[in-house]
């Protein structure tokens, strides 16, 4: 298994250096400097030319990017331009909004999941299946922004009966309860599609494990129903499942973003709306790497996790 | 058991009547309406969609204003079918450019090891950033407008059509007629042409109906948090972020370019469902 | 005697087919009860009619009565019970009946479970048992499927079936899958079994070898009906029905037949191999050391278990697989060395047929296009000039000129093998490629197309490399046969010294492993150490 996981780390890696690069290079593409956009209109050479010095812009490229790179990895984020402070804090602050916005979502996603999958696998009755195809598709085709709006005019506007959005005045931890109106509606939003997207694929590949011989095997032996469907079926459609999980999760980033937007939630998403809207780079960089990051790391214990639920890998030998 | 497996055993293909019938009928109607709106915007639209109108500042929908104005004064129909033109151009340039690239880049692929590894890592890397994120980065090099959003959709299809298009190319291969006909001394062209392409296509058109429906959403999403298609130009996603600012006065503002942008989505998701159904036979 | 098992006037019909018609079947007590027949014949649909495991769009009338009970109808928790605890079923696949991520032992328990054994000591200690009985070391009930051989699998498959102890086994067809003389321990083993448990065993299996070797009354099923039923002994001997006789005559058997031999010795061989070595990366040589050579116009038969390494050689044999060592020479030349131009014209030479009918025609193009495509590829006359010939070629594989038009899903299996035939002769090829061109298709369809291909053979002479599984089937085609284990040459020499009188230790364990469509014979074979007490 470890070798497993070992032949995928080349590629991983291969990811994460071409990543850094691009989003090094982006900062450079940027039409005009930096530091005369920082500087203001009405700034003289010299504050320019200091700014530049402050930025580290005078040095070479490949002395930049190394000392950028050190400082991703050292943790040492640098200052934002415009909006102001370490890029650390301001990046820790949102980060918590959104972990706790995505893990929400991600909860609600596979517990929908897992009870409506196997149901709609092994819907015997025709309106059930049909209405849940519909449901799905449904679910699964509406944007998340769109869904978000149609929710907040709903629920916010039409029937005010929860926050149409932003976070509650104490903070997040001040009140539970309170929070979760608040998280309510923008985490259903971004959990949705993926539970959707989830749903259908667990009942599908479980509809196929049923075609398996196995599940022949098992039920001709007496093994009930309802346990080859729930124990057999189901374990033999995690691993895959998971790896679809670990896709969706690294879609939900995508997500947060637009959902952030559309009920003001000051996670990530907002500040990277804010940083691309105010054109400060060093900010963007840091974000578009993290995101990279995430979805690197989201690949690994994906892999990892499939192997483990899978024996013909974690055993090695298969035939 | 063999003689259900036998009796099951049909060929995957698209069957013609997959969009006549059902599910499909049902998406080609959606989309088609959605595309003649746009089509025809010039003769549908009452107002030209700059067009400041004296006095009708956010008013709610009525026979004159179907969909309302807005806090400029504008008659969101005619914002939403003009902008309906411009998400749909977009669309139908990135999703063919995104389909032809991601596809030779599959078929280049599917040649040499060389090729694969270059081309495998690059959908990697192109994977590694969902298609909001890569459109904010995008957006901050090229500024905002309809490049961005067509990079954004070519990028997120290239990886797709190749990964498709490198899996098909080499399931096909080896298939035991491939392998007689390459044997008896057909070229890879012949190959390609004969067998590959036609045997591939079905799998590329259902690909295109899930890309066009993810395209929208993709070019909508920009659009929304405005670092797409710049205002006054109208887009389906701007005039809906303009309506968020007006949830409070005129709610049914948002109603317009939202029933527009679920339209199209949910058009090209059935027709891509009743195509793959139609593949497998049970449609 | 009464019947255990009494199947009256059993219906299946699916949505626009009838797969099973008033079928009657009568199971005694500690009896065998084959049920032969072609696929489409409804006996694996009887089967799960009999277990209540049919899909749901299939309606099912009729009655299954169990020792004086109808179980056909019960209601699922009550069927569920019956199910492994009065009747079990295994089949063919065994590579795909367990389930591929738990461990054997907790498959097994898991049936113990179903059927009232709570406590987890005493389904170990069960297993074991079970697991003992059929051969395998009960410390192995911790492994998972993937760790064990494609006869160990079917060996398990059994021990779960029996774990509740059920009266009455359903095997569809258990062997057929496996290597012959796997397929004999386990036909050893399922004998055994049926001793010491005194089971009753409905056996479904279209192989007459099968069916001399373990069954006791014998009944012949076609298009969903039962044709005719009688004692095993009676069929072989007097089968009432034409269908049954002819289905016996189809049979290719192991006997000595002289060919008339077609050897020039004096000419150059279109294949030889010298040495040679063909590598797979991380495990044993797929070709270790072999050595051959086929004549112009000879055919020599390939035959050998799976992973002996016979598609590899066939693979080399025609220039697609380049060998790591040793020489290959095709048509007298190194296929290795050429340049693309002359292997170009080397591979018109050379025609392939390849095992699934199901794949070895492009789905999207029809009869025609695809007889005419090595014309086509090597740009053979006009295209009127191609049609032309494609039409004769149909019609040397008695196909009709109609059938052009068709595409391979309007065709039968055996069809679509004659136009991969008709296909492979397009170019009037010096070598062809056989590789199990017959084990998909049924006996009879089995017997017309190797009767087909030795009439083609004598008329076009070409050299053909003949891989089977079967030796029957070699043994009606081939001048001579190599018989290759482990990527070793066990063999060569004159078909009928090969497979009548062979003289490596292998090639005989090989032959005397092939039960012999003849059950007195068969019994014989068997020696009386192995007869059933009456």
């Amino acid at each position: 298994m470890t070798s497993y996981l070992l032949r995928r780390l080349p590629s991983l890696a291969v990811v994460l250096a071409v990543s850094s690069v691009l989003v090094f290079g982006l900062l450079r593409l940027v039409p005009g400097d930096p530091a005369t956009t920082l500087a203001g209109s009405d700034a003289t050479p010299d504050t320019i030319a200091a700014i530049r010095h402050q930025l580290g812009l005078d040095q070479p490229v490949l002395s930049q990017y190394a000392h950028w790179l050190t400082g991703l990895v050292t943790f040492d984020l640098g200052r934002s331009y415009i909006i102001g402070g370490g890029i650390g804090p301001l990046i820790g602050g949102a980060l918590g909004n959104t972990l706790l916005l995505t893990a929400s979502a991600l909860l609600l996603a596979v517990l929908t999941a897992l009870v409506l999958g196997p149901l709609w696998a092994s819907a015997r009755r025709p309106w059930l299946d049909h209405l849940l195809t519909g449901v799905n598709t449904l679910a699964i085709a509406v944007p998340t922004f769109v869904l978000g709006v149609a929710l907040a005019l709903l629920f916010g506007v039409v029937v005010p009966v929860l926050p149409a959005g932003g976070v509650p005045r104490g903070g997040l931890l001040a009140d539970p309860g309170i929070t979760a109106q608040y998280l309510l509606m923008p985490a259903v939003c971004l959990g949705l599609p993926v539970g959707a997207v989830l749903t259908r694929y667990l009942a599908e590949s479980l509809r196929s494990e049923l075609a398996q011989p196995y599940v022949v095997t098992a039920l001709a032996a007496g093994v009930p129903r309802r346990r080859v469907l729930l124990r057999h079926a189901l374990r033999n459609v995690l691993p895959t499942s998971l790896t679809v999980l670990g896709l969706q999760t690294g879609a939900l980033l995508g997500g947060a973003v637009l959902v952030e937007f559309t009920f003001s939630w000051p996670g990530l998403g907002m500040l990277i709306e804010r940083a691309i809207t105010g054109r400060d780079y060093p900010v963007v960089q840091v974000l578009l790497m993290l995101s990279v990051t995430v979805f690197v790391v989201l690949q690994l214990l994906t892999d990892a996790a499939h192997a483990l639920l899978d024996p013909r890998i974690r055993l090695g030998g298969a035939r | 058991m063999t003689d259900i497996a036998l009796r099951a055993g049909r060929t995957p293909r698209v069957r013609r009547g997959a969009l006549t019938r059902g599910r499909g009928l049902a998406g080609l109607v959606l989309v088609g309406a959605v595309i003649a709106a746009g089509v025809l915007a010039p003769l549908l639209a009452p107002y030209a969609p700059q067009q400041q109108i004296p006095g009708a500042n956010l008013l709610g929908p009525s026979g004159r204003h179907l969909f309302g104005t807005d806090e400029v004064n504008r008659d969101v129909f005619s914002r939403v079918l003009y902008g309906l033109r411009i998400d749909l151009g977009i669309c139908l340039v990135a999703v063919p450019c995104g389909a032809l690239v991601g596809g030779l880049a599959g078929l280049l692929a599917s040649r040499t090891a060389v090729a694969d590894v270059v081309a495998q890592r690059v959908f990697d890397v192109l994977l590694a950033f969902p298609p909001i994120i890569l459109g904010i980065a995008i957006a901050a090099v090229t500024g905002v407008g309809a490049l961005p959003v067509i990079c954004v959709v070519v990028g997120a299809e290239v990886p797709l059509f190749g990964r498709l298009v490198r899996t098909s190319v080499l399931k096909v291969r080896e298939l035991p007629y491939v392998d007689a006909a390459e044997t008896m001394g057909a070229s890879w062209p012949w190959v390609l042409r004969k067998h590959v392409v036609p045997n591939i296509l079905d799998a590329l058109i259902v690909q295109l109906a899930i890309s066009a429906s993810g395209a929208v959403f993709i070019d909508s999403a920009m659009n929304f948090i405005g670092i797409g298609v710049r205002p006054p130009t109208p887009s389906l996603g701007g005039v809906l972020a303009a309506a968020m600012g007006q949830l409070g006065t005129n709610t049914l503002y948002a109603v317009g370019p939202l029933l527009f942008i679920v339209v199209l989505v949910l058009g090209f998701q059935l027709i891509a469902q009743a195509l793959l159904a139609s593949r497998r036979g049970d449609a | 005697m009464g019947a255990l098992l009494r199947i009256a006037n059993l219906n299946v019909r699916f949505p626009g087919a009838t797969a099973v018609e008033n079928v009657d079947l009568e199971l005694r007590r500690d009896e065998v009860l084959a049920v032969v027949g072609e696929s489409g014949s409804g006996k694996s649909v009887t089967a799960l009619a009999v277990m209540g495991l049919l899909p749901r769009s299939a309606a099912v009338s009729g009655s299954v009565v169990l020792d004086g009970r109808e179980i056909l109808g019960l209601p699922e928790d009550e069927l569920r019970r019956v199910r492994g605890a009065r009747i079990a079923l295994v089949f063919q696949e065994p590579s795909t009946a367990l389930n591929p991520v738990e461990r054997v032992g907790w498959q097994i328990g898991e049936v113990l479970r179903a059927h009232g054994v709570a406590s987890r000591r005493e389904r170990a200690a069960r297993t074991a048992g079970l697991l003992e009985q059929v051969g395998i070391p009960p410390e192995r009930a911790r492994d998972h499927p993937h760790r064990f051989s494609g006869g160990q699998k079917q060996r398990i498959v059994l021990a779960l079936a029996l774990a509740a102890d059920p009266d009455v086994l359903i095997a569809d067809e258990p062997t057929t899958a496996l290597d012959v003389t796997v397929q004999a321990e386990i036909l050893g083993l399922l004998r055994d079994l049926r001793r010491d448990r005194r089971l009753a065993v409905l056996l479904i299996t279209h192989n007459m070898g099968v069916v001399a070797d373990l069954a006791d009354r014998v009944a012949v099923m076609r298009d969903g009906r039962v044709l005719e039923t009688q004692d095993v002994e009676g069929l072989f001997s007097s089968p009432r029905t034409e269908y049954a006789e002819r289905l016996l005559a189809a049979v290719p058997r192991l006997e000595a037949h002289d060919r008339p031999t077609r050897l020039t010795k004096t000419d150059e061989p279109v294949f030889a191999a010298e040495n040679i070595v063909v590598d797979h990366p991380g495990r044993p040589a797929a070709l270790d050391r072999i050595t051959l050579s086929v004549a112009p116009g000879e055919v020599l038969g390939l035959v050998g278990e799976s992973g002996s390494g016979k598609t590899t050689l066939g693979r080399v044999a025609v220039g697609r697989l380049r060998a790591a060592s040793g020489t290959v020479r095709l048509f007298g030349r190194d296929p290795a060395g050429l340049g693309r131009a002359e292997l170009r014209a080397l591979r018109r030479r050379i025609g392939v047929v390849h095992q699934d009918p199901a794949a070895s025609l492009d789905p999207r193009r029809t009869v025609l296009d695809s007889v005419t495509e090595p014309l086509d590829v090597h740009g053979v006359g006009t295209r009127a000039e191609r049609v032309a010939r494609a039409h004769a070629l149909l019609d040397q594989v008695a196909l009709r000129p109609e059938h052009g038009d068709r595409l391979p899903r309007e065709l039968s299996g055996g069809q679509r093998q004659r136009v991969a035939l008709a296909r492979a002769l397009a170019l009037e090829p010096d070598l062809l490629l056989a590789d199990e061109p017959t084990s998909a298709l049924d006996v009879s369809v089995q017997a017309a197309v190797l009767d087909l291909f030795t009439e083609l053979q004598d008329r076009h002479g070409f050299a053909c490399v003949f891989i089977s599984h079967d030796l029957a089937v070699v043994n009606r085609v081939a001048d001579r046969v190599a018989v290759l284990r482990d990527g070793r040459l066990v063999e060569l020499g004159p078909a009928r010294d090969v497979l009548t009188r062979p003289s490596a230790l292998y090639t005989r364990t090989l032959v005397d492993s092939v039960p012999v469509p003849d059950p007195v014979a068969q019994r014989s074979r068997r020696g009386p150490d192995l007869e059933v007490p009456a």
